[in-house]
């Protein structure tokens, strides 16, 4: 039966037209099986891009993230649902082991759902912070939907996310001029980590309440967040490079919405690129965007030919190198580094003795060397050559390899008669040695004269 | 000796039944003096001991595999973590290329033998050849045949000797104590022959002992000093000046050979007396050339210009060369030799050493036993003929036993002379009461009567006393008698203390079971094979700089910090992290990238040698360079006590080193009966909570106790809410109040 499996995944992963890196065993939960239906376009180009899709609830018996400590699925996808707790296999607990063994969340919420208990402590963990009772609404008076929400301007339109510094990678934007439509969206704040990053935050004028509590006014100290503080799509990626995706509104990955036709206020109407940003949210969730991977490390010293050597010498010239590769949807591509970016070596002891960026050498047809030479500096000990990339949107480069760095050898230094200054020294020790000899040759020819009484006496 | 003292009267054969007596009179001692150091190998096994002999046996394993020049040039990455160590550089090699030499001697011969045992029966083998060096260097201070047996005899078995040369006990001591006799023996030769030969071999033997043991120094010290007292004495010799130029200028070059001595020398002050008498002796030597050119009255005005010139001159050099930094002042070990509060005060890590503490008065006893009483006896009939030699052994004897008063370890230098010196009075007592002839009356009344020669005959004016009935057969009985039952105590005494108080490994611990059968305690071995087994082979451990060599040795694991103390700061680091809590070790910790950290624990057994009872002088040493964030005060409770119960101050229960001996301790007792049994204190029923680190492994006795280092939080959180996430704690709910905390992108 495995092995029938296993076949049938092989020949479906090979039509696939993409696969992720972690592998493709996706897990939906949502309230009820039957609920897949109105995500039928978004899952429909899941399993299209290679994915194996099984659905359950959380309640269920058979529901187990892991088998004998193994990894039963390579990603998670949770769908908005309606009880308050996950019940014992989906606690907070096992979601974060869930990360630790470097498996995938993709979190969808919807503001007709409150979020279950897991969920807000598994993102509290994360430093995520969803409102007040797991509940609220975001709506913005100024970007909404004139068509759907005219009244209650719960639907947001809004541009497609741009990177927030221009040396951040791209993933999300569809085109220029994409526009985003997102009903009934759930706001949340996020803590200062660096491991976390807002994709798409609120527009300024837009705040979050709790409709069921704040219909008819929000007290300043009561405001959850608004604003740009108001995030609606974040991401989180761990320092395995397990990625965890929260999605403010499930909706717009519904069927009804992926394709919608939108207007602003004296707006035109467009038609939505959820189902584009869909995709590029779950190809990152997934792994198949955004991955590096270092492909090898190579340092040597400059002119010679033994990579990778355990001992260096102090003061003596090294040339590093390391291969990255990036995989977008399908392939490993070489890496390019984006504008006002570097990657950096720091070949440190305690402290960092250089930091170096490094420069592309060469590209082949699936990866980036990046290198430099530099001189080692004149102290010995145990060094790390260290690239440290950490980047948003990009899986975790953390690249340490030991050398020992060593003194000078008793026969490595310069000669004697090579420094100038020791010159007198030498001529010193010739003058004592010729001195010497000429002492004894002269010692040793010359005849003794005798002394007249003593020559007697001895006679 | 009884029997060699009879040898003199048997005839023309008596020459050699004498020399073949002698022989084998020798080889019966050195079988003896090798023979008491094995109680460890037969009780435990062929095993390294204790802490230093570790480093030197990896040394030496290294030597072997690697040959001299590795060695020589050997960077040691896997100690002092990560500054690693130049350990070709720093190292006296003497004992490793003994061993090394003496295997591929071995070898050569086709003798198939291990290198651990070569390093194991080393100290074992080169006592024998200190037997043998007394012997000759007491031969040369007597004419008396049977002394320089008998200072064999007490070389060979005296505790102050065997205490570093056990078998296993593989230490720079183990060969540096022949060095020492042999040298002086040497010295002796050569000033009493005014050879240059001599002085050349004596200088030899004085560059092995510079390869071999930084207590060279003594050597460099009491030789000079010797000449010094001998020129003050008004008995300046020309073999004096070549023996004393000759050893000088050979053995000076010959030190500084060795790359961890190098110009040491010519820069430091331990080794200026013998530069500043190597110039007087050339003062001297050509005022004594001068003064036979010249009329007694221009002599005076002239000695009295030059040595005032000279002395001044040499004075003004030193102070103003060692003002202005080329010449080292006396280090701070050396300053502990003055003034034995020196060290606790201004550098706690000498004086955290047990063996650099002052000698306890018994600790003579208990080492030197009989020898105690009969040196100044020996040291007296020095007085008696006071020879150039003769002056030696006074002046080695004054400071030999000053230095042995003030540092325990320094009792190694002072026993051979002790050995000597109380051979001398021995044989002094023996060969007086012994010799079976009976003077005649009437030689009797005229040596009384003249007074001729009573220094020729026996040195104690009691012997020389003419009273017949000193020489009836009671009183003879009587002495010989008394003096073999002391020999006999001393004999059983040095097997006593040998085996009881010097045979054991440290590294296996024994104990007795209640039925008297012996229980051994391998703890320690246990842990160092757990870390080779099951940690990568580069896992950086931390632990005190105690267990370093050890760890190194046994474990094969890189350390921080090790026996050799090179390197205060880096230690006082370690001693920051066991002393300081969780939030400020976790750091360090990780920016040495230490794995796992070791502590000795003897709570459970009662073991007293454990970390809780060292920890004030990691508190101490951490406090000498981070004054402002490790206060000792603040591990003693209000009334000044060391308390590790309840009472224990704060800073005591959140240090690391506290949690991690303590950790799970409760456990292992019903409630309210958990017990500290060498501190004999009762401890709380909550044991300490750990973080950033988890038990990883503890040995059977709970003697030792590793932890591992965890690795930073994956999703980002500090450990502390993680591990109280991992405990079942719910996050805090985040509702602060004051202003809101944004996040800025």
């Amino acid at each position: 039966m495995r092995s029938f499996l296993g076949v049938v995944t092989f020949l479906f992963a090979a039509v696939a037209s993409a696969v992720s890196t972690k592998g493709n065993r996706l897990l939906v939960l949502l309230d009820d099986v039957a609920e897949k239906d109105g995500y039928a376009k978004f899952l429909g180009d899941l399993t299209a891009r290679g994915y194996q899709i099984v659905y359950d609830t959380p309640r269920s018996e058979q529901l187990s993230l892991f088998e004998l400590g193994e990894r039963q699925y390579d990603h998670l996808l949770f769908l908005p649902t309606k009880v308050k707790g996950l019940g014992p296999k989906l606690t907070p607990n096992i979601l974060i082991d869930f990360v630790n063994a470097e498996g995938n969340i993709l979190v969808a919420q919807s503001s007709t759902h409150s979020a279950s208990t897991s969920i807000g402590n598994f993102l509290a963990e994360l430093d995520i912070t969803l409102p007040a009772g797991r509940t609220g609404l975001v709506v913005d008076h100024f970007n909404y939907d004139t068509i759907s929400a005219s009244e209650k301007h719960d639907v947001l339109v809004l541009d497609a996310p741009e990177p927030v510094r221009d040396s951040v990678k791209s993933f999300f934007s569809p085109s220029a001029d994409a526009v985003l439509a997102l009903p009934n969206t759930v706001g949340h704040t996020l803590g200062a980590g660096h491991l976390l990053t807002p994709i798409l935050r609120a527009p300024s004028t837009a705040y979050s309440y709790n409709p069921k509590e704040q219909f008819d006014a929000v007290d300043a100290d009561d405001l959850f967040a608004a604003g740009k503080q108001l995030s609606l799509v974040s991401v989180f990626q761990a320092r395995n490079s397990a990625r965890v995706t929260v999605l403010g509104s499930a909706e717009m990955i519904q069927d009804s919405w992926i394709e919608a036709k939108v207007s602003r206020p004296q707006g035109s109407k467009v038609t939505v690129a959820n189902r584009e940003f869909a995709k590029a949210l779950t190809g990152w969730t997934f792994q198949e965007l955004g991955v590096l991977r270092v492909n090898e490390v190579e340092h040597h010293l400059t002119g010679n030919n033994e990579t990778n050597p355990g001992i260096y010498r102090v003061k003596t010239d090294v040339t590093y190198g390391i291969s990255i590769s990036e995989y977008a949807w399908d392939s490993w591509k070489p890496y390019n580094l984006p504008e006002n970016d570097a990657i950096q070596l720091e070949f440190s002891m305690l402290s960092p003795f250089h930091r170096l960026d490094l420069s592309p050498v060469s590209v082949t047809r699936d990866a980036t060397v990046f290198g430099t030479s530099f001189t080692l500096p004149d102290q010995h000990g145990i060094f790390n050559f260290r690239v440290n990339y950490k980047r948003p949107f990009l899986s975790v480069v953390d690249e340490k390899h030991t050398v020992s760095v060593r003194h000078i050898a008793h026969d490595e230094w310069p000669r004697s008669f090579v420094i100038s200054g020791a010159w007198p020294w030498i001529s010193g020790i010739g003058a004592t040695v010729t001195g010497f000899l000429a002492f004894c040759a002269v010692w040793v020819y010359s005849k003794p004269t005798p002394k007249a009484g003593k020559a007697k006496k001895t006679q | 000796m009884a029997v060699a003292t009879q040898g003199a009267s048997s005839g023309i054969n008596g020459q050699n039944t004498r020399t073949l007596l002698r022989v084998s009179i020798l080889f019966l001692i050195a079988a003896a003096a090798v023979a008491s150091r094995l109680f460890s190998v037969i009780r435990f096994e062929s095993i390294i001991h204790e802490f230093d002999p570790w480093f030197n046996f990896r040394a030496t394993k290294y030597l072997v595999a690697n040959g001299f020049y590795k060695f020589w040039d050997w960077f040691d990455d896997r100690t002092w973590h990560p500054l690693g160590r130049v350990t070709g550089g720093t190292l006296y090699p003497g004992l490793m290329v003994t061993s090394g030499v003496i295997y591929h001697a071995l070898r050569a011969l086709t003798v198939p033998v291990d290198i651990r045992n070569i390093c194991v029966l080393l100290a074992p083998a080169f006592s024998g050849l200190t037997a043998y060096a007394a012997y000759l260097l007491t031969n040369e201070m007597t004419t008396s045949s049977s002394a320089g047996l008998l200072a064999a005899a007490f070389m060979g078995i005296t505790p102050g000797y065997i205490s570093r040369s056990v078998a296993g006990s593989y230490d720079n001591e183990a060969i540096a104590i022949f060095l020492l006799v042999f040298t002086f023996y040497l010295w002796i030769k050569a000033l009493k022959l005014g050879s240059m030969l001599w002085g050349a071999l004596c200088a030899l033997f004085y560059g092995y002992m510079v390869a071999s043991w930084g207590g060279y120094a003594f050597i460099t010290c009491i030789l000079p000093l010797h000449a010094f007292v001998l020129i003050g004495m008004g008995r300046f010799s020309n073999r004096l000046y070549v023996s004393y130029t000759t050893w000088y200028a050979l053995g000076t070059l010959a030190s500084m050979q060795i790359p961890f001595v190098g110009f040491l020398p010519v820069k430091t002050s331990e080794h200026m007396p013998a530069l500043g008498i190597f110039g007087f002796v050339q003062l001297v030597g050509f005022l004594q050339y001068v003064r036979s050119s010249m009329s007694a009255k221009q002599f005076k005005t002239f000695v009295i210009t030059v040595i005032v010139g000279a002395v001044g001159i040499g004075l003004a050099g030193l102070v103003g060369l060692t003002s202005l930094g080329y010449i080292a002042p006396w280090s701070g070990r050396f300053y502990s030799l003055w003034d034995t509060g020196y060290a606790k005060i201004h550098i706690p890590i000498i004086a955290s050493v047990s063996e650099h503490q002052p000698t306890a008065w018994p600790a003579f006893f208990f080492d030197l036993n009989m020898l105690i009483w009969l040196f100044p006896a020996g040291v007296y009939l020095c007085f008696q003929d006071l020879r150039d030699e003769h002056v030696f052994v006074v002046v080695y004897a004054l400071f030999g036993s000053y230095f042995a008063g003030v540092m325990v370890r320094l009792m190694l230098t002072l026993t051979p002379i002790v050995c000597v010196a109380a051979a001398m009075a021995a044989s002094q007592i023996l060969d007086t009461y012994l010799s079976a002839k009976k003077p005649n009356v009437e030689e009797v009344a005229d040596a009384g009567s003249t007074d001729a020669k009573p220094v020729k005959t026996s040195g104690l004016r009691v012997a020389s006393k003419p009273a017949v009935g000193i020489f009836t057969f009671v009183s003879k009985a009587l002495v010989v008698g008394g003096m073999a039952v002391y020999l006999l105590l001393f004999v059983s005494h040095c097997t006593w203390v040998t085996s009881n108080a010097y045979s054991s490994p440290s590294v296996v611990l024994a104990s007795r079971m209640p039925d008297g059968s012996q229980h051994i305690i391998d703890d320690y071995r246990e842990a160092y094979q757990w870390l080779r087994q099951n940690t990568k082979e580069d896992a950086k451990i931390m632990s005190w700089w105690d267990y370093g060599y050890q760890i190194g040795g046994m474990a094969d694991r890189p350390t921080l910090v090790d026996n050799n103390t090179w390197n205060n700061t880096h230690i006082a680091t370690v001693g920051k992290a066991m002393s300081s809590s969780e939030e400020v070790s976790y750091p360090i910790m990780r920016q040495h990238e230490v794995d796992y950290v070791l502590v000795v624990f003897g709570g459970l057994l009662g073991y007293s040698g454990d970390d809780i009872n060292k920890f004030l002088w990691m508190v101490r040493i951490a406090e000498g360079i981070w004054p402002e964030e490790v206060k000792e005060r603040n591990f003693f409770t209000s009334r000044g006590e060391y308390r590790v119960d309840a009472e224990a101050t704060d800073t005591m229960k959140n240090s690391l080193m506290y949690k991690m001996s303590y950790y799970n301790y409760h456990s292992l007792f019903p409630a309210g009966q958990t017990v500290d049994r060498v501190r004999g204190s009762r401890l709380p029923d909550q044991g300490p909570v750990l973080n950033t680190i988890e038990e990883a492994y503890t040995t059977e006795n709970w003697i030792i106790r590793i932890y591992k280092v965890k690795d930073l939080d994956n999703v980002g959180r500090d450990l502390f809410s993680a591990a109280s996430f991992d405990r079942g704690q719910k996050k805090k709910s985040s509702k602060k109040k004051g202003p809101r905390v944004l996040r800025v992108d």
